[in-house]
């Protein structure tokens, strides 16, 4: 009997724990969580606008430990000896393991602004307890917010603001919004939307103080200029949950490095979720695509290869899906132009197939070797050949004959049949081979 | 676990198919009050032009309804932030109260079967059609008017494809 410990109980933690007691009735589980309840950390943006009330954040059963036989000790992990097989407690005792997973997550990044850990009335957005319901707490003291950063997590933070009858305004580094997720021109329009909606976005604006005595109650920008608030939240991306790596012989570069069974550099050792840098499928190299598919799947491999059932990892790529004031965008791949946090990389593309069906409604999808390496549709139509465009993304098609038709595309995989047949040994679902048996090309 | 296929050949792309979706997921499941009422939501599956042959009765039949595969591990269900998504012996199932509308199951699905429309839609399997045999079983493969459809498992499917095709015309003829 084993006993498998996982540090962490969000979406690879949870999966994880869920996928090693389906396979494993009887070993002993462990979940190691500073948080007692088991929610969706992005639907927290809906909660924060009223649209969902806690109970509705809550994917699993309030009894989900009891149910799986988990033992869970709600405390921090503070410390990591593989040599005794270890995860040292914030109370001073240790757990052993055979096996463990890291799914420690990732934390909001605060930037080096004067005054920004010191000011009260400041919240990143991604803990239930310590963010979420602390910015309802301050609300009824607030009337003017302001939010560091145009990235999604910032933005919807910002729409959710606004819903709740607050003053909202966005600033943002870079040259433009959603630089992560959107081309320029994709991202003008969406820029467009919040202006109309009464939530400006300030870009080009580089804070560099929070004013005030105890509490916020501004804004500088390196320009001089003030934006008085009361309330802000910092949506500047997050950095991977490291700590438990210190002294330790784990390799890691921005996060745990780990190979394509999710294994760390230690033996017995694996890490999955925020957390783990993988291989990412269209950069082809390591990368963190914090997200919430990939890290669901990431959980469910690494409990596979825990199991001894080995399980291969195909790889990870940056993908989000979200809308704005009832307009919908899909976006993944390298569609981003502009460096991001692991420095990034730019003009990886050499062809780019654009269609624009009617203002505010489009398809821009980015080629290299005519091979799909990021796309952005924007509207309810085009984002339904989303999946489509991401499998073909994914296993690296040569899609030369198909151009037109991706343009056009809508959920049609018909289309897509004769390409998927011809290379139907990178398509090695069940399904897909049965497709390709159906219509026998 | 029984799932609906598609035989290309018989396939004639006359879209009974989805008509008889859309209409099984009104509240009235009837055509014409379901037009009336303005309750006509889309179809969950759709008839699909294979390549970019235009449909061809002469060679057959270059068409095929497709669906939710129902598939496992489902990326839907992996991508979902609510589990709205989710499996229930084997179907892959949205519980439309929890949808949020966020369009993850829609990113990920790599046979593009999810229709967005402020829920996420897709092939239920015809739940309020539990209790019903044969080709009543299921909406779209009772209206298929020349067999394409097919209720089973791929292995009873597969049989059904290494049969020749009977061609009542050649027969007439």
């Amino acid at each position: 009997m084993n006993r498998y410990v996982m540090v962490g109980a969000s979406a690879a933690g949870v999966t994880a724990a869920e996928t090693l007691r389906r396979y494993d009735p009887n070993s002993e589980i462990v979940m190691v969580s500073d948080e007692r309840v088991i929610y969706s950390r992005p639907l927290l943006s809906y909660y924060l606008a009223g649209k969902l009330n806690e109970e509705q954040l809550l994917y699993r059963p309030r009894d989900f430990f009891e149910r799986y036989k988990i033992k869970a000790l709600f405390t921090r992990a503070v410390g990591l000896d593989p040599e005794k097989s270890q995860v040292h407690l914030q109370d001073g005792s240790a757990i052993t393991y055979d096996k463990l997973l890291l799914a420690t997550g990732a934390s909001p990044r605060f930037p080096a602004i004067e005054g920004i850990r010191e000011r009260a009335g400041v919240f990143g957005l991604r803990k239930l307890e310590e963010d979420a319901k602390a910015i309802l707490s301050w609300l009824p003291q607030a009337r003017r917010a302001v939010v560091l950063g145009g990235g999604l997590v910032g933005l919807k933070a910002a729409a959710a603001l606004k819903e709740r009858g607050l003053n909202v305004t966005v600033l943002v580094d870079s040259p433009h919004a959603l630089s992560q997720m959107l081309d320029e021109s994709s991202a003008r329009i969406f820029e467009g939307l919040f202006e109309r909606n009464g939530v400006p976005i300030r870009t080009k604006a580089k804070p560099v103080a929070l004013l005030g005595k105890k509490n916020v109650e501004g804004v500088q920008l390196a320009s001089g200029e003030v934006f008085p608030c009361d309330l802000v939240i910092v949506g500047k991306g997050v950095d991977p949950n490291l700590e438990l790596l210190q002294d330790t012989k784990l390799r890691k570069d921005y996060g745990v490095l780990v190979d394509d069974h999710l294994r760390t550099s230690v033996e017995n050792i694996y890490a999955a979720g925020d957390v783990a840098q993988v291989r990412d499928v269209v950069r082809g190299e390591p990368w963190i695509n914090a997200l919430w598919p990939c890290a669901v799947e990431q959980g469910r491999i690494a409990a596979l290869n825990m199991l001894g059932r080995e399980t291969r990892y195909r790889g990870s790529m940056r993908m989000n899906s979200v809308q704005f004031f009832g307009v919908p965008v899909i976006s993944a791949g390298l569609a981003v132009l502009t460096p991001g946090p692991l420095g990034g990389r730019s003009g990886e593309h050499d062809e780019t197939l654009e269609s624009r069906p009617a203002p505010g409604i489009y398809r821009k999808i980015f080629l290299k070797d005519d091979t799909i390496v990021g796309f952005v549709l924007v509207g309810e139509v085009p984002i339904e050949a989303a999946g489509l465009l991401r499998i073909l993304m994914d296993r690296r098609v040569n899609v030369a004959d198909v151009k037109e038709e991706l343009l056009e595309l809508g959920p049609d995989l018909g289309y897509l049949l004769p390409l998927i047949a011809q290379n139907r040994e990178h398509f090695v679902e069940r399904e897909f081979q049965e497709l390709v048996q159906t219509v026998g090309v | 676990m029984e799932r609906l296929f598609c035989d290309p050949r018989r396939c004639v792309a006359c879209r009974a198919c989805e008509i008889a979706c859309a209409v099984e997921h009104t509240s009235s499941k009837e055509l014409f009050a379901a037009v009336l009422h303005g309750d006509l939501g889309p179809p969950r599956r759709r008839v699909q032009t294979l390549g970019a042959q235009p449909y061809r009765v002469a060679i057959g039949g270059v068409a095929l309804s497709l669906g939710c595969h129902h598939c496992d591990p489902a990326p839907c269900v992996d991508a979902c932030i609510t589990s709205a998504m989710h499996k229930e012996n084997g179907e892959t199932v949205c519980d439309l109260e929890k949808c949020v509308g966020c369009w993850m199951c829609v990113m990920s699905c790599p046979y593009g079967a999810i229709t967005p429309r402020v829920k996420a839609l897709k092939c239920d399997l015809c739940p309020d059609r539990q209790g019903r045999t044969g080709r009543a079983r299921y909406a779209c493969v009772e209206a298929c008017p020349t067999d394409a459809l097919f209720a089973g498992t791929f292995e009873e499917f597969a049989q059904v494809l290494a049969r020749p095709l009977e061609r009542p015309w050649e027969v007439v003829r």
